[in-house]
């Protein structure tokens, strides 16, 4: 995210925080009544307290100075297999911003976001992500050029695992054989290196008992 | 010894380190002034709801002796041809001389098109036009069930002015039954100012009329430099007068029979040359020092 320069001590989200706190304790309590939470609570957040709001800009591409400026030496004409690329429903790509192109840009928001083609149209597809917004995830659906989006590799290791699977159970199959082809946790680090003298305990959470816990108040 | 030429030094710009570790260099086909990227990102950018249905286009080159036409689809690992047509052809189907002129690239437009017709089974279908050449034609799909062929015109880096023989290759295309899109508006034979079409001048420029007809002029007022200008045509016995007639005998040839001869692949005699010397072994090396220090050694 971009750097904010000049912010007031006092406005940053945690200090708000901390301030609404300790006014809270002040006036009684965590517990405020309807009425009087919503006149204090105004009184808590006048304009002037929340810091100059005018001081940011929210442009479409606002603090995009270094995230959609092009590479050392990667400026100029796309490249053709930019537009060779084909996008199925249902591919998983990464939205990737290309500032060479301008038209159909994603809100700088989705920068770096993997999401599912959901649509193709001549020039774009449209691609789902999902975002969260304060306490949930919602499924957004956005279009997007092609130059903008590039087929994504998260799945190129479980694709690759599963057909290995499939085919390994299929000559266990034939040789009347069972394996188990599931990914074991070994505590060792990854290939080339090894750990001696390890002790290693599988943690599982305990299921939840009334009766242990009882009654908390 | 005669003097060491100076090293011209570049008049706009010093080439210090920096300039040198910032410069950005244009893709390398741009570099050898080849291809316009512009121009081939819109011609190869297929829809994308059209997922991997290749985008044709009828590719026409020229060389100072020859011309190529070729029709050609992109695909991620390069480009691939799927039929070409060279005027260096063209003596084969009777047109001996004067090879990159508009009747000629007229005629490579027109193998090519049959060409692939042939190869892909609709040359009975679309059979395109052989009379009234100089008149628009638009290639329209009959009671067949396939659809025409459709591609679309890369001229290169050409100036596509009115009249240029870019549009005689597509031209030769389109009579040839390809679906060119296409206007009327570039080939020879078009009054820029009245906005009109002349099929009867666009016809001749097609069967090499014009060039008959400075041919005759030069034989009958300058003889000899007739013999030098035409050289060639008269080495092959190729009237250049005659030119329009023996040009659509030429067409009448390449419709009967469009198909390339493949010619056997002959390995060159030389095959299997390595050009990349081997190197010394240390062995070889030490013996190498030893017999240059005897040499000096006995020289001394």
């Amino acid at each position: 995210m971009a750097l904010r320069w000049t912010r007031d001590r006092r406005c940053g989200r945690r200090a708000t925080r901390e301030r609404w706190k300790r006014f809270c304790s002040r006036s009684g309590g965590t517990e405020l009544d309807g009425a009087r939470t919503r006149r204090l609570t105004w009184t808590f957040f006048p304009n002037s307290q929340m810091g100059n709001q005018r001081a940011r800009s929210r442009g479409l591409r606002h603090g995009t100075r270094n995230l959609f400026s092009r590479g050392h030496r990667e400026h100029g004409t796309l490249n053709t297999t930019t537009y060779l690329r084909t996008f199925r429903v249902g591919d998983y790509v990464d939205i990737k911003v290309n500032s060479a192109q301008q038209k159909g840009m994603p809100y700088l928001q989705y920068q770096g976001r993997t999401g599912q083609v959901w649509n193709v149209t001549p020039r774009a597809v449209g691609v789902e992500i999902n975002k969260q917004i304060g306490g949930r995830i919602a499924r957004k659906r956005i279009h997007v050029r092609i130059e903008h989006v590039q087929h994504s590799r998260c799945r190129e290791d479980f694709i690759a695992r599963r057909e290995a699977n499939d085919k390994a159970h299929h000559e266990a199959h034939l040789a009347g054989k069972k394996i188990t082809t599931k990914r074991e946790v070994t505590g060792q680090p990854r290939t080339g290196f090894t750990l001696e003298n390890v002790k290693s305990e599988l943690l599982t959470p305990i299921p939840y008992d009334i009766l242990r816990e009882g009654m908390k108040y | 010894m005669g003097k060491r030429r100076q090293k011209r030094k570049s008049q706009s710009v010093a080439k210090t380190t920096a300039y040198q570790s910032r410069y950005q260099v244009k893709f390398a086909r741009r570099r050898l002034g080849k291809t316009d990227y512009q121009a081939r990102q819109r011609l190869i950018t297929q829809d994308k709801n059209k997922y991997n249905s290749p985008k044709y286009r009828f590719v026409v080159r020229f060389t100072n002796r020859d011309v190529v036409c070729q029709v050609v689809y992109a695909t991620l690992s390069g480009d691939v041809t799927i039929c070409a047509a060279y005027s260096h052809e063209l003596p084969k189907y009777g047109m001996k001389a004067g090879l990159t002129n508009y009747a000629a690239t007229y005629a490579t437009g027109l193998l090519c098109a049959r060409r692939l017709l042939t190869k892909y089974g609709l040359a009975d279908a679309y059979e395109g036009k052989t009379e009234d050449l100089g008149e628009d034609y638009h290639v329209e799909q009959g009671d067949e069930e396939a659809r025409p062929f459709k591609c679309f015109l890369d001229t290169g880096l050409v100036r596509t002015s009115t009249g240029a023989r870019v549009f005689a290759a597509l031209k030769g295309a389109v009579d040839g039954g390809l679906d060119i899109p296409h206007n009327e508006k570039r080939f020879a034979g078009y009054d820029l100012q009245d906005k009109s079409h002349d099929p009867d001048t666009l016809e001749r420029y097609i069967k090499g009329g014009v060039v008959a007809e400075y041919a005759e002029e030069m034989q009958e007022e300058e003889p000899e430099k007739f013999e030098q200008h035409f050289a060639k045509y008269l080495a092959e016995d190729f009237d250049p007068t005659e030119l329009e007639d023996a040009m659509e005998e030429v067409f009448e040839a390449i419709r009967e029979d469009p198909t390339h001869e493949k010619k056997e692949r002959v390995k060159p005699a030389d095959a299997g040359r390595k050009f990349k010397l081997p190197k010394m072994t240390y062995e070889e090396k030490k013996a190498n020092l030893k017999a240059k220090l005897e040499a000096l050694r006995a020289a001394a």
